[in-house]
């Protein structure tokens, strides 16, 4: 762990944030989203008041870790590892060869050792009046996770921070700050995990993710929380400053019901963006997301790609708007989103939007809806391949563009696995909604 | 008994019957051109021959090595040695030439084959056809130009290495050039032994395709069989010649 690099401790504004955030909450009514009368995302059914923060006891090496952690990190090494079960962070680990200046610790021990530099980020991106959920993390998060690349440093190895909720009856508020200085590149992952647990738990993140000017940054989110009743309300959002480059994959695999907004915003000239997410819904599963690509300035670029399938009786919306202020001048951005119906009780829905108030700009937006075609099935099984391999083949397929540009062959293989692992599940209710086209 | 024996096929869509009645021999090593007008029912013999279920048998049979296929399942078909040269193939998006043909292959055998043998399996039909190297690492048939996706489809053939084959209208959309190494290409796996049932409407690609027994398909019947010379005739007289003959055997 890096010394100090301040005086500064834990600043009293942050214990004031957290005080005006609390009020918030505890005035602010559980939400419901309703989106032109046919679409809701309703909290009807979550015993908010029946769930709280948990303490749990650290662990001093990785075997010790929730089955399903250990599974999803293998044996990988990482610049900074960082897993929160519950309100704690129970292990870490830190390179002991990474460069001067990097720092890799929870979020707590952050703004005790470096008041400054958390001070200049903490909420700058995600502050506590967006809700009651935005609220409840600002007021009520622990652990947490603090990574940081100093200016003209690379970083190779990834820094990881895993959330994980495995036993009913817990509300994680987790909250990770990320930050690439000027002309740095790092590579960020978090994961957010649970076993199928029996019950309900909420999980309410908060994740800043900062580019400084010319700096670099790849990020990762990868939820999967199983098939227990596993609510997620979180909000996560990527900034990029001058001539500085993010690409950022969010990868959706599982939650009961998921309210989440993304956002990647081109804060200066030159900023560029790549926003690639994909999803799988399954069961009676609600996965509720907003994204937005929003340009502050102009001479910026976006491109968002998602491409998602749903089965079972789940529910899958994707809202993804391109919002260009005043004054953005020569911003060019492009936002398409494709989905899979893989069964007749799947419902999804694909918004793209657009509000741009600049001239000389150019957005656009395009989507598809589509089914396993049996044009191709047939044609795949006159080389030999049976009906059901096929289906799996081309739904594999329909994800594989997005997952080989992950360019990390451990997520690779999560991804993949996890994906042939959820259609194996469904593969009667694919292959007979399949047979009916 | 033939190889392939199609015995008085009748075929019909939920509309219409196409075919009334097609009978067809084909064995192994020989080379069949099946000739005919757009609309004659061509393509839905050849999709009819790989089980493609938006077409009704209503009579007849398909037989294959002694077995009856008529009601077979098309992976079934493959694996006993069949192939179809699609007129339009799908794209597979996703999935890489080279992985297609690996699990392709893997689909015609209990053990998966091993890398080398597949690789060298792929090299020397690479070779044989003048697939550029890059070709197999591209997504199959995605953002293929109409002479990419044929020749996809005969290095598919050469792979699958099927006993008897049917091409259709492999030859249309091909330039001068990509119509040789296909037919290059056929004409090397027909040494092999592989049968083939070459289903066009032009001639062109009979030139460098010499079939052994040509049939021509008018209006879901086969209404004429010879030898090469019909393709002469064909050429010379057009298909309008075909309907006046038969006209006049019905008159």
């Amino acid at each position: 762990m890096p010394a100090s690099d301040d005086a500064t401790t834990a600043p009293a504004t942050i214990a004031a944030d957290r005080a005006a955030a609390l009020e918030i909450f505890e005035k602010t009514e559980l939400p419901t989203w309703r989106r032109g009368g046919f679409w809701t995302t309703t909290l009807r059914d979550l015993k908010f008041d029946e769930l709280g923060p948990r303490e749990y006891p650290a662990v001093s090496s990785r075997d010790e870790l929730p089955q399903v952690v250990r599974d999803a990190l293998g044996d990988e090494q990482f610049a900074g590892l960082i897993v929160q079960r519950g309100a704690s962070v129970i292990y870490s680990e830190v390179a002991d060869d990474l460069p001067a200046g990097v720092i890799a610790c929870t979020l707590e021990q952050a703004m005790a050792d470096h008041g400054e530099l958390t001070t200049k980020y903490y909420a700058k991106r995600i502050g506590h009046g967006e809700g009651k959920f935005t609220a409840a993390n600002a007021a009520l998060w622990s652990g947490g996770a603090f990574f940081y690349v100093p200016a003209n440093t690379e970083v190779e190895k990834p820094f990881q921070v895993v959330n994980v909720i495995d036993e009913p009856g817990v509300a994680q508020y987790g909250r990770t700050l990320a930050i690439v200085d000027t002309s740095g590149k790092g590579i960020f992952r978090e994961y957010n995990l649970a076993p199928d647990i029996e019950g309900q738990a909420l999980h309410s993140g908060a994740t800043e993710i900062f580019v400084e000017p010319n700096g670099w940054a790849k990020v990762k989110t990868f939820q999967d929380w199983g098939s227990g009743e596993v609510y997620d309300i979180s909000t996560k959002r990527v900034a990029i400053a001058r001539d500085a480059h993010a690409r950022w994959f969010p990868i959706h695999l599982g939650g009961h019901l998921t309210k989440q907004t993304l956002d990647i915003v081109t804060a200066d000239r030159g900023a560029d963006m790549r926003h690639n997410g994909l999803y799988f819904t399954q069961g009676d599963e609600l996965l509720d997301l907003f994204t937005t690509d929003l340009h502050e300035s102009g001479d910026t670029t976006g491109d968002t790609v998602w491409k998602g399938a749903a089965t079972g009786k789940s529910k899958a919306s994707y809202e993804g708007l391109i919002e260009i202020r005043e004054g953005c001048q020569n911003s060019h951005t492009y936002l398409q989103t494709h989905t899979l119906m893989l069964s007749k009780d799947a419902k999804v829905d694909a918004i793209p939007s657009l509000i741009v108030k600049t001239d000389d700009v150019s957005a656009s937006h395009g989507g598809t809806v589509g089914e396993v075609d049996e044009h191709q099935v047939f044609y795949m099984r006159t080389r030999g391949i049976s009906r059901q391999d096929a289906i799996r083949i081309l739904v594999e397929g329909f994800f594989e563009p997005v997952i080989e540009q992950f360019e990390d062959e451990a997520l690779e293989t999560l991804v993949r696995e996890r994906i042939q692992g959820k259609l194996a599940e469904a593969s009667d209710d694919i292959a007979s909604y399949a047979a009916t086209k | 008994m033939a190889d392939l024996e199609i015995i008085n096929l009748h075929v019909r869509t939920e509309e219409r019957e196409i075919l009334h009645g097609v009978s067809l021999q084909v064995n192994k090593g020989e080379t069949h051109a099946l000739m005919g007008p757009n609309g004659s029912g061509k393509s839905t013999l050849a999709n009819v021959l790989m089980g493609n279920d938006t077409y009704e048998v209503t009579e007849g049979q398909i037989i294959f090595n002694g077995e009856d296929i008529t009601e077979e399942d098309p992976e079934k078909r493959s694996q006993a040695g069949l192939f179809l040269a699609f007129q339009y193939p799908a794209v597979v998006p996703g999935v890489s030439v080279a992985n297609f043909l690996r699990l392709a292959i893997n689909a015609h055998r209990d053990e998966p084959i091993n890398v080398k043998e597949f690789r060298d399996r792929l090299k020397e039909n690479m070779d044989l056809l003048k697939v550029p190297r890059e070709f197999t690492s591209r997504y199959l048939n995605d953002g293929f130009s109409g002479g990419e996706k044929k020749r996809a489809e005969i290095l598919q053939m050469a792979m699958l290495d099927p006993q008897i084959a049917v091409l259709d209208e492999t030859d249309s959309g091909l330039d001068i050039d990509a119509l040789r190494v296909v037919s290059e290409g056929v004409n090397a796996l027909r040494e092999r032994g592989m049968g083939s049932l070459i289903i066009t409407h032009y001639q062109r690609i009979l030139d460098y395709i010499k079939p052994d027994f040509v049939h021509i398909l008018l209006e879901g019947r086969i209404v004429e069989e010879g030898g090469p010379e019909l393709v002469a005739k064909l050429e010379e007289h057009g298909y309008d010649w075909i309907r006046e003959e038969v006209a006049s055997r019905a008159g």
